[in-house]
């Protein structure tokens, strides 16, 4: 894998705590030396709250697929009928 | 009629929803109330299952119905004392800023990357095996999948850093 793809492996093993203590040291020590790592591990959990973002916002509109497919049914819709009347 | 589906969540939500609905209206809430909150309770339901950390004391029934009660009390604000279940926070408003630069961003991502975020989503939020991830998206193998997940998030990152250069 490129050596740039292995960074990214890493910051994700650190975002993840998957580092052991020894690794977990040894990548902080470089993280402390400059910029630009700091930057991408910065971006990296950016990326990884917008991958959440969109996953959850996939899976609300499945749930919400599946709330309008179920008032389709005639014997759903009108228990929240009677419930809400 | 009542309609067949093979997603076990469709046969979930069927026997659930209208026992939760029944307690919020007893509760004076509206039914729009009442699925809100069972679509967040649905949702930390589906999320802990797919990571592996969902305890289960009781039925995914009873389960369902606790959580989106805590839910339903929280966005009522009756509920700040009572916990919702582990590993899940309450949605709190973001900065006007934060969200609508998130939004930006997701927008672009959208238009330019629907594949990797369709990946990285199979990979990070559904947590796939890699061999399934292979055979879903067309990849020789394991090895293939894991290079174009790191590929991704390398994409991802650099559109991060194009939208922040052009922010400032």
């Amino acid at each position: 894998m490129r050596s740039d793809l292995n960074e990214i492996a890493q910051i994700d093993q650190y975002l993840f705590r998957q580092f052991s203590e020894e690794e977990g040291k040894r990548f902080e020590a470089r993280l402390s030396m400059g910029d630009a790592l700091a930057e991408k591990v910065e971006a990296q959990r950016m990326a990884h709250r917008l991958i959440r973002l969109y996953s959850r916002k996939k899976e609300r509109d499945r749930i919400e697929g599946i709330y309008r497919q179920l008032l389709e049914e005639p014997a759903f819709a009108h228990q929240l009928k009677t419930i809400f009347i | 009629m009542t309609l067949q589906y093979d997603d076990p969540i469709i046969e979930l939500y069927r026997e659930s929803f209208p026992d939760f609905a029944r307690m919020v209206r007893r509760m004076g809430g509206s039914l729009e109330e009442a699925k809100d909150s069972f679509h967040d309770a649905l949702l930390i339901y589906l999320e802990k299952g797919k990571a592996g950390t969902l305890q289960l004391h009781s039925s995914p029934r009873a389960y369902l119905l606790g959580t989106a009660k805590i839910c339903w009390l929280h966005t009522r604000k009756k509920g700040a004392m009572l916990s919702l279940p582990e590993g899940f926070e309450p949605a709190t408003p973001e900065e006007p800023d934060t969200e609508e630069r998130e939004k930006k961003l997701l927008d672009s991502l959208q238009k330019s990357g629907k594949k990797c975020l369709e990946l990285l989503k199979a990979v990070y939020y559904d947590h796939c095996s890699m061999d399934h991830i292979a055979g879903r998206f067309g990849f020789k193998g394991r090895r293939s999948a894991t290079v174009q997940k790191y590929k991704c998030l390398e994409k991802v990152r650099k559109e991060i850093k194009i939208t922040e250069i052009y922010a400032q």
